[in-house]
C-alpha cells in the first residue's frame, strides 16, 4: 500500500472501479423458466464408475516449494453418489451445520434437501416464483434461507418445509446470503449493489448498505459477526462494520481480477476470494496483503465458489470451468487432487462440517450433484 | 474482532447515543456476554433484547407487581427477576417455549428489592427484602438452605441494656463481590458489612463516616475497587481490603474504610441513581438523579478520579445505567422507559472505500524512495511473490485473545476453598450455549 499524501477526502471516482461489461453472469438465472417438470425426474443412482486415481501433482503446480512438499499427505476423495434431480442449472450446494443434510438450489424455483449419505431426495422447498442463486443454513440446522430472483428471501423451517419468513426489500435479484453464527442476523447481497442486514426473528430489514456499483456476488459474516465482507462485479472486496454499517476497508486486485466469491477463514483472520483471472487468493485483510494464490483451474466467466476444507488436511477446494474440481494444499499451494466426473462447469462446492466429504454441483448439460468422500470406512 | 480495523486510538468512554430502545423499562442490564440487554418493567414483566438486532427476543412474564431487580447468571443462560410481589423467579433462556416458562420460583414474606446470582453458581441466590433483611438461598442438594444474614452485635459486657435497645439497622443494599467469596451489604446506618458466602458469618464491618444510609454498591470487574452511593449524595470509591478466612469464634474486623476518591456534584448537589465502572475499571459513570435532564457523569479513575465528561441524554430524566461488560458502551434508562445505548462513534473514513488508499491527518512531503519506480524484472517479481507465499498461514485456530478471558479476581488464590465450595454441584450454564432464535411476528410488548 502506498502512502499517498492525499489529505482530506481521497477521490472516489470511477477510475478505481474497473468496468465489467464483458462479464457474463453464471447462467443459472434463466429468466423465462417455463418448463418445470421437476417432481417426475428425481432419480438418484450410485455412480457405477470407479473413482479416478488422483491426478498427478507435482507437475501441475509450477509454484511448488522445493523441500516441504514431498512428504505431505494428499487427499484421496472418491465419488460416492451422483445425485440427479435438478432440471436446471445448480447454483449452490450447502451441507447443514450438523452434517445430516445437504441443500441445493438452482434456476428452478425450489430448494432441494438431500441426504448426503444415501443421496436420496428428502424434501423440496417450494414457494419462490423465480430461480434461486444462493442458500444458507442457520447454525442450528433448523432453518434455511434462500435468495431468489423474485427479489425476496425466504426462511424455511427445513423439517416442515414451510416458509417461516418472507423477507422483502431488495429491489432486484438477490444473489447471495449468509447467516451469522448466532443466526439472529442474515446478510444478503443483491444485483442492485446493495447489501442488506436482516433480523431473522422478525424478518425485517435492519440496514441497507449501498455497498457496490454492480452485482454483489458474495457476502459473509466473520466469526463473531462484527464484520461483513462483500464482493462485487465492480471488482472490489469491501469489509464493513456490522453494527453501524461503516466501510472499514476495500481490497482490490488488478483490473482483470474481478472477484466473485469471498468468505472469511474459519478463524476469521483471513479472507478467501476467487477471481476471474483464474486465481483464488487468501488475504490478510488487516494488512491488505495477499498471502497465497491458488492457480491451475479455469475461472474467467462464472461465479465459482471456493471453500476451506479443515476436516482432514487443510485444503482449498474450488470448481472450475474445465468441468473439474480442484483441491489445493493450503500451505504449499500445490494442486493435490483433481476430481473429474462432471460434464459441465462446476460452480458450486461445499465441504462437510466434520467429515471428509465434498459436494459439487454443475450447470446446464450436467445438472448433477456429486458427493465425494475421502478414506471410506467400508 | 473488528477493533483492529476500526480505530487504533480508542476513546474508551462512550460519548453519544447510538440507539434507543422503546422498552417501557424501569432499568436495563447488559448480560455478561454483552449480546443482550435485560429490561424490567413496572407491570411485572421483563424482556430480553438482542443488541445485534435491537429487538426483543424473549418476554418473561411472571410477576404481578413491578420487577425491582434482575440479574444474569455467569454465562447468561439464567435470568432472575425479583419483584415487589414477594417472589424471585429464575428463568432459563435455553428453553424456547413461548411464552417463556419459569424454571424456579422463590417465595419470601416481604417485597423483594434486590436479588442476585452467585457469580459462580446460579443455584446460590442472595435476596434482599424491603424490610431490610437479606437471605442467602442455596438450592444445591447438599447445601439446601435459606439463611438470613444477620449483623453480629457487639458483645456487651456491662451495658447490657444499651446494646439491646440499639435497633438493628436495616440492610439497604446487598451484593456479591465479583469472585462470590464475600457478600457486601450496606446498612441504613452507614456501615458496610462483609459476610463470607460459604460460612455465612460476618468477617468485617466498615464504618463509612459521614455517608448516611448506603444506597448502592458497585465493584470493578476484578473486585479490587468498590464504589458506594449514599444518602449524602456522594459516591465514594474504596480499595477493597483482603479479608482473612473466617475463624470459628466469630471474630470480625471492625475497621473504618477511608475512600480513595469522592465524587459529587459540587454545584447542584444532585443525588445519584446508579453508577457503573467501565470493564477495565478506568472510568466510572454516575447517573445523576436530576429531575429535568438525563445526565451521566464520567470520571477518569486512572487519572486520579478527575471529572472527564458529562453526557447529556436529553430531557427524560435518568433512572439507571449500566456499563457494557467489555465494550465502550452504556445502557441508560429514562423515566419514560426508553433505553439509551451509548457508544463511542468512529469517524467515517472515506479512504476505506478506495483500495490501496490511506488517509493522512495532515499533508506530508512525499519523498520518493530511490528504487521506487524502478522496473523490476518480471521473473524476479514472480519469484519474490512465490517466496513470500511460502509463509505458513493458520486458518482455523481461534486466537487466544479473541476468547473471553477470566480476569484475575481480587483475593482469589488457586485452590481457594470458597471457590471450590461454590463450584460444587455446578449449574448447566456452560460457556458456549446459544440462545435459539424464535421466529415471532411481533413481540407483544
Amino acid at each position: 500500500m502506498k502512502n499517498l499524501a492525499n489529505s482530506g477526502n481521497p477521490r472516489l471516482d470511477s477510475e478505481f472501479i474497473s468496468p465489467c461489461a464483458s462479464i457474463s453472469m453464471s447462467s443459472n438465472r434463466a429468466d423465462d423458466s417455463s418448463t418445470d417438470d421437476d417432481a417426475a425426474s428425481q432419480t438418484t443412482e450410485d455412480d457405477p464408475q470407479v473413482p479416478e486415481p488422483p491426478a498427478p501433482v507435482a507437475a501441475a503446480a509450477p509454484t511448488a516449494g522445493p523441500s516441504i512438499t514431498a512428504s505431505r499427505e494428499k487427499p484421496n476423495y472418491e465419488l460416492r453418489h451422483t445425485i440427479r434431480g435438478h432440471t436446471m442449472s445448480i447454483s449452490a450446494v450447502k451441507f447443514s451445520p450438523d452434517g445430516t443434510l445437504l441443500a441445493s438450489c438452482g434456476a428452478e424455483k425450489m430448494v432441494k434437501i438431500w441426504s448426503p449419505f444415501t443421496g436420496e431426495l428428502i424434501r423440496n422447498l417450494n414457494g419462490h416464483t423465480q430461480g434461486l442463486s444462493d442458500i444458507a443454513w442457520s447454525s442450528d440446522s433448523v432453518y434455511l434461507a434462500s435468495a431468489s430472483d423474485d427479489t425476496t428471501i425466504r426462511i424455511w423451517e427445513v423439517d416442515s418445509g414451510l416458509t417461516q419468513k418472507h423477507l422483502k426489500g431488495h429491489t432486484k435479484w438477490v444473489f447471495c446470503l449468509n447467516y451469522n453464527t448466532m443466526s439472529n442476523l442474515l446478510v444478503s447481497g443483491g444485483c442492485d449493489g446493495d447489501v442488506r442486514i436482516w433480523n431473522t426473528a422478525t424478518g425485517k430489514c435492519m440496514k441497507t448498505l449501498h455497498a457496490h456499483l454492480d452485482f454483489v456476488t458474495a457476502v459473509n459474516f466473520n466469526r463473531d459477526a462484527t464484520l461483513i465482507v462483500s464482493c462485487s462485479l465492480d471488482g472490489l472486496i469491501r469489509i464493513w462494520n456490522t453494527s453501524d454499517g461503516q466501510c472499514l476497508k476495500t481490497l482490490a486486485e488488478g483490473h482483470d481480477a474481478i472477484c466473485q466469491h469471498v468468505q472469511f477463514s474459519p478463524n476469521s483472520k483471513y479472507i478467501l476470494s476467487t477471481a476471474h483471472d483464474s486465481a483464488i487468493r487468501l488475504w490478510d485483510y488487516q494488512t491488505t496483503r495477499c498471502l497465497k494464490t491458488y492457480t491451475g483451474h479455469i475461472n474467467a466467466k462464472y461465479c465459482i465458489s471456493a471453500c476451506f476444507s479443515v476436516t482432514g488436511g487443510k485444503w482449498i477446494v474450488a470448481g472450475s470451468e474445465d468441468n473439474k474440481t480442484y483441491i489445493w494444499d493450503l500451505q504449499t499451494r500445490e494442486i493435490v487432487q483433481v476430481l473429474e466426473g462432471h460434464t459441465d462447469v462446476v460452480v458450486a462446492v461445499a465441504t462437510h462440517p466434520f467429515q471428509n466429504m465434498l459436494a459439487t454441483g454443475s450447470i446446464e448439460s450436467d445438472l448433477t450433484i456429486r458427493i465425494w468422500s475421502d478414506r471410506p470406512e467400508t | 474482532m473488528n477493533e483492529s480495523l476500526i480505530s487504533p486510538f480508542n476513546i474508551t468512554h462512550p460519548t453519544t447515543v447510538q440507539t434507543s430502545l422503546f422498552a417501557l423499562a424501569s432499568f436495563a442490564r447488559f448480560d455478561p456476554t454483552g449480546r443482550y440487554v435485560a429490561t424490567a418493567r413496572v407491570d411485572g414483566t421483563a424482556a430480553i433484547w438482542d443488541l445485534d438486532t435491537r429487538a426483543a427476543v424473549r418476554v418473561l412474564d411472571g410477576h404481578v407487581k413491578a420487577v425491582s431487580n434482575l440479574d444474569w447468571s455467569r454465562h447468561s443462560r439464567y435470568v432472575l427477576t425479583a419483584s415487589k410481589d414477594w417472589n424471585v423467579v429464575v428463568w432459563d433462556l435455553a428453553s424456547s417455549c413461548v411464552p417463556a416458562q419459569r424454571c424456579a420460583t422463590l417465595r419470601f414474606d416481604a417485597p423483594v428489592v434486590s436479588a442476585a446470582f452467585h457469580p459462580r453458581n446460579s443455584h446460590i441466590i442472595l435476596a434482599l427484602m424491603s424490610t431490610g433483611e437479606a437471605y442467602l438461598i442455596d438450592q444445591r442438594k447438599a447445601h439446601r438452605a435459606r439463611i438470613e444474614l444477620c449483623e453480629q452485635q457487639e458483645e456487651s459486657d456491662d451495658e447490657g441494656a444499651g446494646s439491646s435497645t440499639r435497633t438493628r439497622s436495616a440492610i439497604t443494599v446487598a451484593r456479591f463481590d465479583p469472585s462470590g467469596k464475600h457478600i457486601f451489604m450496606g446498612t441504613s446506618g452507614g456501615y458496610i458489612l462483609v459476610f463470607n458466602t460459604r460460612t455465612k458469618t460476618m468477617v468485617a464491618r466498615h464504618k463509612i463516616t459521614g455517608a448516611g444510609a448506603i444506597k448502592g454498591l458497585e465493584f470493578t470487574k476484578t473486585g479490587r475497587q468498590l464504589v458506594s452511593n449514599s444518602a449524602d449524595r456522594t459516591l465514594r470509591q474504596f480499595t477493597v481490603p483482603m479479608y482473612p478466612s473466617p475463624t470459628t469464634d466469630g471474630a470480625y474486623i471492625e475497621q473504618e474504610l477511608e475512600p480513595t476518591h469522592r465524587f459529587n456534584d459540587p454545584i447542584n448537589r444532585t443525588a445519584w441513581h446508579a453508577m457503573s465502572y467501565s470493564p477495565d475499571g478506568e472510568w466510572l459513570a454516575g447517573g445523576a438523579a436530576d429531575t429535568a435532564t438525563h445526565k451521566i457523569y464520567i470520571w477518569d479513575i486512572s487519572n486520579e478520579g478527575q471529572f472527564a465528561n458529562a453526557l447529556d441524554g436529553g430531557r427524560e430524566p435518568l433512572l439507571h445505567l449500566h456499563w457494557h461488560p467489555f465494550k465502550s458502551s452504556i445502557a441508560s434508562t429514562t423515566n419514560q422507559g426508553n433505553i439509551l445505548i451509548w457508544h463511542c462513534p468512529h469517524p467515517e473514513r472515506w479512504g476505506a472505500f478506495a483500495g490501496g488508499f490511506e488517509e493522512l491527518d495532515e499533508n506530508v512531503e512525499y519523498e520518493e524512495r530511490e528504487d521506487e519506480f524502478d522496473i523490476e524484472d518480471e521473473a524476479d517479481m514472480i519469484r519474490r511473490k512465490m517466496k513470500e507465499e511460502e509463509e505458513e498461514v493458520d486458518i482455523d485456530t481461534i486466537p487466544e485473545a479473541a476468547k473471553p478471558r477470566d480476569v484475575q479476581l481480587h483475593g482469589v488464590q488457586a485452590g481457594d476453598e470458597d471457590v471450590a465450595w461454590a463450584d460444587e454441584e455446578p449449574d448447566d450454564d456452560v460457556q458456549d450455549w446459544k440462545m435459539r432464535v424464535i421466529m415471532e411476528e411481533d413481540w407483544d410488548i
